[in-house]
């Protein structure tokens, strides 16, 4: 009992930190101003819709993908049904789209590449290409 | 009814599937999108209606569908119209926008054309029932607001400091339809209608702030009739009294606090209105909820107090029949708009089954006092005690 134990506890330590580090979320742009750095509130207006002094265009994954569950979960700090609610709200009472989504984080990549201005979430392993700059990372 | 309803849900299905299929691509200019929504209602007690539910089952009460076509011409301008075919016959299907937005930047929206009026927090999103967690929004506000649409210019900016996003709107237009009261439909005319709305979020507390007004003006042959008939006599006081028409306000404050787990939404509104027959409401509702995703559950207290300023009769009795006449009029008038207190006390759970479909079954517990106006949720069919349970599945869907 005692080694499933110990057997136990040193997979948990082995895998954990592999699990947060596939946990975390870069939130990337195409912007020529490569020092462009946001924080965690400002993030999520972006992606909500909300003003921000920055002439950016948030773009999102849809519902069932696993990054856009951890951006909710860790940016936004709304469930899913929230979220989709509120752009019901928006988009019936005329004040705003939610961001257009695309299907997975590759044709999202792609975007973000052809598109000034874009912004989108990634999951952190992803290799960024130089010509996008990383905002924001939350762990 | 319940039939053309399900047509034109079966319509509706089809073609999104097609518009969805179609957005996969490239963004359209032309998108259709709507919303719909099929609450079946059972108020378990038989000497009263409650938002029109009463002692059998029905589906055809708050049961609707709405389309929505957006087309973007540029950049900054964009058309929207919307219909709505409600099954309630208290509420006239058709048109509810038909505007133009203009966006110069991403501050500033300014749509012209027929719209919805956002007195309070989900007053332009009203038939929406999937942008919120109760089934039937609490009546003992949303009640009291007469009518959803005007005919103008809207104005929305909004703008950070510091994390803080604020938001100002204004608006200035005019109503001029029908309004439906206790079952009579009243020629309506609102004059001059403008607000102010500001609301400000940190984090995931939100604060909202609005104050609007109008000259309304309600066409009631028998009273404005018979204010003359008191004028002719000099009972000045008594006849300034009986009129409908005059300035209107509109007050809120509401409160909101959102996370992944907990909800608390609360709202105070206050309306007053200058003619002696517009009573001054007061209301407000409190609710907090709890989140496990799919799920949501809730609860909720709602309370309306109406008051008129009752005028004494100034018309003296025992001086002759006619006067005797008049002055008994003027009292059975009276007691045709008593002041009318309400409480709605809420359980319910919402499921969101699908990313755009969600489930809700509703419980409200609704008391009211002796005096019932009837022209509110809350109506005496005659003999009610008061106590009333009101039981409600429904089905919400945004496409």
């Amino acid at each position: 009992m005692r080694k499933f134990l110990a057997l136990f506890v040193t997979c948990w330590l082995v895998l954990t930190p592999s699990l947060k580090a596939a946990e975390a979320i870069i939130v990337v742009a195409n912007t020529s101003d490569k020092s462009l750095q946001l924080n965690r509130l400002q993030v999520r207006n972006l992606f909500m819709g909300g003003a921000l002094p920055y002439d950016l265009d948030a773009i999102a994954l849809p519902p069932e993908n696993q990054t856009r569950v951890l951006f909710n979960t860790k940016v936004v700090g709304l469930t899913e049904s929230r979220i989709q609610s509120y752009w019901a709200q928006m988009r019936f009472t005329g004040r705003k789209k939610a961001p257009r989504e695309f299907s997975n984080e590759q044709s999202m990549l792609e975007y973000l590449i052809n598109n000034a201005g874009a912004v989108g979430y990634l999951p952190e392993g992803i290799s960024v290409p130089n010509e996008l700059t990383v905002l924001y990372t939350v762990r | 009814m319940d039939l053309v309803v399900l047509r034109a849900l079966v319509v509706c299905l089809s073609f999104t599937l097609s518009t969805s299929l179609a957005n996969a691509a490239t963004p359209n200019p032309l998108e259709f999108s709507g919303f719909a929504r099929v609450i079946m209602g059972y108020l378990d007690d038989e000497n009263a209606e409650y938002v029109g539910y009463d002692n059998s089952l029905s589906i055809d009460q708050q049961s609707l569908l709405g389309l929505q076509a957006d087309y973007r011409l540029s950049e900054e301008i964009a058309f929207t119209g919307q219909v709505v075919g409600y099954t309630d016959d208290q509420r006239s299907s058709g048109l509810e926008w038909l505007y133009l937005t203009y966006t110069p930047n991403s501050a500033l929206q300014v749509k012209l054309g027929r719209q919805r009026i956002p007195f309070f927090n989900h007053s332009d999103s009203l038939d929406v029932g999937f942008a919120y967690p109760w089934l039937t929004l609490p009546q003992q506000v949303y009640d009291t607001a007469f009518f959803s649409t005007f005919d103008g210019v809207l104005a929305n900016y909004q703008f950070t400091l510091n994390d803080w996003q604020i938001n100002y709107e204004g608006y200035w237009g005019r109503f001029d339809d029908e309004i439906h009261l206790d079952s009579q439909d009243l020629d309506t005319q609102v004059i001059g209608l403008f607000g102010v709305n500001a609301s400000v979020s940190y984090r995931n507390f939100n604060l909202r702030a609005s104050y609007g007004q109008g000259d309304i003006d309600i066409e009631q042959d028998e009273a404005t009739q018979f204010a003359q008939l008191l004028r002719q006599f000099g009972f000045t006081n008594n006849a300034d009294w009986l009129n409908a028409n005059g300035l209107l306000q509109f007050y809120q404050l509401s409160a909101n606090y959102e996370d992944l787990d907990y909800f608390l939404r609360s709202e105070v509104t206050k309306m007053t209105g200058a003619g002696g027959l517009f009573a001054d409401i007061d209301s407000f509702y409190i609710s907090a909820g709890y989140n496990f995703y799919p799920y949501t559950v809730y609860i909720s207290y709602g309370r309306k107090d109406l008051h008129f300023e009752h005028l004494a009769n100034e018309i003296p009795f025992g001086v002759s029949p006619e006067l005797d006449l008049l002055a008994a009029t003027y009292l059975g008038i009276l007691d045709l708009f008593p002041d009318d207190e309400s409480k709605g006390t809420k359980i319910g759970i919402r499921w969101d089954w699908q990313y755009n479909v969600a489930l809700k079954a509703e419980m409200t517990f609704v008391e009211a006092n002796d005096a019932i106006s009837n022209d509110y949720a809350v109506r005496d069919l005659g003999g009610f005690d008061g106590h009333a349970v009101l039981y409600q599945f429904g089905l919400e869907w945004v496409f």
